[in-house]
């Protein structure tokens, strides 16, 4: 990887990967320490890693990054603070999109990363097992049992409303 | 093939774009089969999150420029380096603690040692004096210049150190007159004369300066016996040139002192260490190092 090749991926990963960190981390300073960290790893690492794979290898460093970061921290449990972040990735300023938001908290991060990497960076079962160390059937059943909680929280806030 | 029990599994897959071209076809099919299949598949895209537009701050401390990696001439760095001694390190082990504390005792008990040695000779210096002044004196001729002489120990010890003040006054002063010897002889048979303990002093002092500096001031150093035993004698050169009068030799005598005595003690500090104590003291020592050796050879 040259040094042109570097400068290409920080300007077309830097923020899915920040974006996908501040989702889960829900602090802006260690989601831009985790991107930083990853970066610097890739450009120590330029000469093994290949420029078509570079964005899989972002996201793997800075998702163990952010693990080891939630361990050290106890920050498993994510409730709170997301709401003060939510206001930069809101989908929009529709009620529904403010239960979904809510319902997302709720999950684990485990659940929440195949969520995000599905979702936001379209991502196949494949590619976020190899990024979450995960087979494929895993990510599957995992990502599935995700959507069905979503699903069945909008189901009950829907009926509640109605 | 999608059915009723599995059809949730089939629109998730669907959503999640996992699904070849025929199987998205069998879903989209099956949707249209029932209205509520519909709206679980509503339900299930309305679960679907869309990305944000969230951008990275600080994005340009990512950046890497190629003037960002150049770096000092290795051999411009080397000289650079500061040049330290190797420093070495001492691991204090608990070992190396107990020998260097019995090292430290043994020092403490070898400066002990000496200083009992050193009071020895004042013993013997003491006993000397003793004799002296114990030893009777047969002419009354003497007696005037033994009262002066001897009256009490201090007055022996003080006029030896006016001797020893005298010859080094003396040494001086024969150094640079010499030709000044026969008067200085002469006073000192005159003052010899007088009876006085003060005067015999100096003219012993000066007799065997005198003869000293004729030998070219060789073997000039005196010890105070040897000043006090020439005291005697040449005072009683001096009275019998005079008066002829005979003065008695006092005879020296040296007292052993018994060092096997067991009662013997010696003083290091404020602790008073006698035979016995020193004893275990060395006992203990000594078991203390064969108790290092087993553990070493363990």
């Amino acid at each position: 990887m040259t040094d042109l090749e570097f400068n290409i991926c920080v300007d077309d990963y830097s923020d899915g990967v920040y974006r996908f960190i501040l989702k889960i981390s829900k602090n802006k300073e260690d989601a831009k320490d985790i991107v930083q960290t990853a970066f610097e790893k890739l450009w120590v690492n330029r000469e093994k890693v290949e420029t078509l794979k570079a964005k899989s290898y972002l996201f793997t460093v800075a998702y163990h990054l952010m693990i080891d970061q939630l361990r050290k921290e106890s920050k498993i449990i994510m409730t709170d603070s997301f709401d003060e972040n939510a206001n930069a990735i809101t989908q929009g300023s529709s009620e529904l999109k403010q239960l979904l938001l809510e319902a997302i908290n709720n999950l684990n991060p485990t659940q929440k990363s195949l969520i995000l990497l599905k979702d936001y960076e379209g991502y196949s079962y494949q590619e976020i097992g190899e990024i979450m160390q995960l087979s494929e059937s895993q990510v599957k059943v995992y990502l599935h049992r995700a959507r069905l909680i979503l699903k069945n929280k909008l189901t009950h806030l829907e009926k509640m409303s109605a | 093939m999608i059915n009723e029990n599995n059809y949730e599994t089939y629109f998730m897959s669907y959503i999640d774009n996992e699904l070849n071209a025929a199987e998205r076809a069998a879903v989209e099919a099956f949707v249209l089969t029932e209205p509520k299949y519909a709206s679980t598949m509503a339900v299930f895209e309305k679960a679907k999150l869309h990305a944000p537009n969230v951008e990275m701050e600080d994005r340009i401390f990512l950046y890497r420029f190629p003037e960002m990696q150049a770096s000092l001439d290795p051999d411009f760095k080397k000289l650079l380096y500061k040049k330290e001694a190797p420093v070495r390190k001492v691991s204090f082990t608990p070992n190396l603690m107990r020998a260097s504390f019995a090292i430290a005792a043994l020092f403490i008990l070898f400066i002990g040692l000496q200083l009992f040695k050193s009071d020895s000779p004042l013993l013997e210096s003491n006993i000397v004096e003793s004799n002296i002044v114990e030893s009777p004196l047969k002419d009354k001729n003497t007696i005037a210049s033994a009262n002066i002489l001897v009256p009490t120990e201090n007055k022996i010890l003080a006029n030896a150190a006016m001797a020893t003040k005298a010859i080094t006054k003396n040494r001086t002063e024969n150094k640079n007159n010499n030709q000044k010897e026969n008067q200085n002889e002469n006073q000192t048979i005159l003052a010899s004369t007088n009876y006085t303990s003060n005067s015999i002093n100096t003219n012993i002092v000066s007799n065997s300066s005198s003869q000293a500096s004729k030998e070219n001031n060789s073997q000039n150093i005196v010890t105070a016996k040897l000043n006090e035993a020439q005291i005697s004698s040449s005072s009683m050169e001096t009275m019998a040139s005079d008066e002829d009068k005979i003065i008695p030799v006092i005879p020296t005598s040296y007292k052993e002192i018994d060092t096997e005595q067991e009662d013997r003690t010696i003083n290091i500090g404020m602790l008073e260490i006698d035979g016995a104590t020193f004893r275990g003291i060395t006992r203990r020592f000594s078991a203390l190092l064969k108790r290092n050796k087993i553990e070493k050879e363990k």
